[in-house]
């Protein structure tokens, strides 16, 4: 079982480098890099909601944090982006630690409510100290990645390489993060919150320590836009990134590993081919569709693609697992 | 030796006192039986007992350290594991997850040494170490829950679901295991089965306080009972005793002329 892991995990590692060779379309390219940094974006949402069972609303203010931050160090102090992104992402950890405090004592839709005002104050920060962020209109001019060795990180193909590697090495965190008897208790904490403490687990820590950890991968996946993109907007920090993670997240499978991988990956390419049809109708469908998608997937498979996944194989193994 | 005890705990919500002034001692070694008619305070005792309550006055001593402050964790890093009436389990994770994660050792700094630690061991999961396992099992088969290993706890028959919260409380090496009625909602069949697994758990020297409302069990493996009406203690003693207190009948039936 294991090797054939193994065997299938070294064939997809090698499809994912050899991808941007056989396409060589930038625009399709374009969108791989979309994709990769959505994975870790959705993914580090999905470690606070999908498996601590914390409604986090303002998973956009880290995103933005980080890309802001990382932005701001390049342009202001030249700072390079190399480190800049990994000092957006600390930065983000910090405001993942300051939010954390109120979830102590919320839950649920009030938790929700306040994570949402927490990014929402920042996009108003961001829109309106124009001196540092020149407001609605964002930064440009943002300096690309350096390049070594004669490679410059400006072209789609040898940035799909870094945000390929940025997503793996966020991959491997989360996944030896969840795997751990942290993420095991993160999920009793998810489960059942007293029933957590009777047995030992101090979930005000807990819950400091998963909001400090997903904040940087927020924060770091929002650097990384930022230096791909090479243009931000307060945009970055509503509530619509939020829910492009959310919705990722939970067409995939929430709690899974996998299931925001799909999703991002899924999602940007729909997105994409979405923006035809809203050519053709002269209508913002796309939101409509996402919701729509969204109602169906909670109505009707609860677990996202994975949940479909784990059942059918469930069921082709014939081992007469409820469905 | 008292391994357990609460000095005058008074515990009152609002206006309403749910515990008035309750004094007793758990024994080293011994099992305990709390019970008492509907609303007079068992559960308000336990959870006083476990730490997710803190008494309004009073104390709680355990082995000569007063805990009447500690959270809820930090009680059961003490020593004392409880279950729960209606049980808590963690549903959508297996019976084995379910006690492994009551056997993770927290130690002191917390979470941020699970997660530094994660990177750095070479089984790289929680189910992948070895004697972890191994002790999990034997807590499993002590419950009979070993056939259900690896099934969802949400999939677990009631019964069942009562003895993992057993077996999960155990997995935190407890000193004092306080029962909130292990045996409600269970057949005979099922309540002889957990009267057995208590009574098991109490020969490896573990101390017990238990609540039922099932006569046969209480009477069964109590050392001792104490009865508590409208939050007062009542009576204490040897079961036989305690069971023909006249007070006692009192509190059950509403006094002679109602019976």
């Amino acid at each position: 079982m294991a090797a054939k892991q193994k065997i299938w995990a070294g064939l997809g590692l090698v499809a994912c480098l050899a991808l941007p060779l056989i396409i060589t379309d930038r625009y399709i390219q374009h969108l791989l890099v979309m994709s990769l940094i959505f994975v870790i974006f959705s993914s580090s949402w999905n470690l606070i909601t999908g498996y601590s069972g914390q409604l986090n609303m303002g998973h956009a203010a880290f995103f933005g944090i980080g890309a802001y931050a990382s932005a701001l160090l390049a342009l202001k102090l030249g700072v390079s982006p190399w480190i800049g992104m990994f000092l957006g992402g600390l930065l983000a950890a910090a405001a993942g630690f300051l939010l954390g405090i109120p979830a102590l004592r919320l839950s649920g839709p009030y938790l929700a409510i306040t994570t949402i005002g927490f990014a929402e104050i920042l996009r108003l920060v961001a829109m309106n100290w124009v001196d540092l962020t020149r407001g609605s209109l964002g930064l440009y001019g943002i300096p690309p990645l350096p390049g070594f060795w004669g490679i410059r990180f400006t072209s789609e193909l040898t940035f799909y390489y870094v945000a390929l590697a940025a997503a793996a090495w966020a991959l491997f965190c989360f996944r030896r993060i969840t795997r751990s008897e942290f993420g095991l208790s993160l999920q009793a904490m998810r489960e059942d919150e007293i029933g957590a403490e009777s047995i030992g687990i101090g979930t005000n820590r807990y819950k400091l320590t998963v909001f400090t950890i997903s904040a940087f991968f927020g924060g770091f996946a929002g650097a990384l836009l930022a230096h791909y993109q090479r243009l931000i907007s307060p945009d970055m920090l509503s509530l619509g990134e939020t829910f492009q993670a959310l919705t990722m997240t939970m067409i995939g499978g929430l709690g899974t590993l996998t299931g925001p991988v799909i999703g991002a990956v899924l999602l940007t390419f729909l997105s994409e081919g979405l923006r035809f049809v809203e050519d053709a109708v002269k209508m913002d469908v796309r939101l409509i569709i996402y919701g729509g998608l969204l109602i169906v997937t909670i109505l009707f498979m609860r677990g996202g693609i994975m949940g479909l996944w784990e059942r059918w194989r469930g069921r082709s193994a014939g081992d007469g697992e409820e469905a | 030796m008292a391994i357990l005890e609460t000095k005058h705990v008074t515990k009152n919500f609002g206006g309403l006192t749910a515990l008035q002034d309750v004094s007793f001692a758990l024994e080293k070694g011994e099992v305990m039986g709390l019970i008492g008619p509907n609303g007079a305070g068992k559960t308000t005792l336990i959870n006083i007992l476990s730490g997710a309550f803190h008494p309004s006055e009073g104390k709680v001593i355990y082995q000569g350290e007063d805990i009447s402050r500690l959270k809820a964790n930090l009680v059961n890093e003490r020593g004392i594991a409880r279950t729960f009436q209606v049980v808590r389990i963690f549903k959508r994770l297996t019976v084995l997850e379910n006690v492994l994660t009551a056997m993770v050792d927290r130690g002191k700094d917390g979470p941020w040494r699970l997660v530094w630690g994660s990177f750095f061991r070479r089984a790289c999961a929680f189910n992948q170490d070895r004697d972890a396992c191994a002790t999990a099992d034997g807590l499993l088969a002590s419950v009979g829950l070993l056939d259900y290993r690896d099934e969802r706890a949400e999939n677990l028959p009631y019964a069942m679901s009562k003895r993992l919260e057993i077996a999960r409380a155990l997995a935190t090496r407890p000193k004092v295991l306080l029962l909130d009625e292990p045996s409600s909602g269970l057949n005979p069949a099922e309540q002889n089965e957990q009267i057995k697994i208590i009574r098991q758990i109490n020969e490896q020297g573990i101390s017990i306080l238990i609540i039922e409302h099932v006569m046969k069990v209480i009477m069964d493996i109590s050392h001792r009972l104490i009865v508590l009406h409208y939050g007062e203690k009542i009576a204490e003693g040897e079961p036989e005793a305690v069971y023909n207190d006249p007070l006692v009948v009192e509190a059950y039936l509403g006094g002679e002329g109602n019976a």
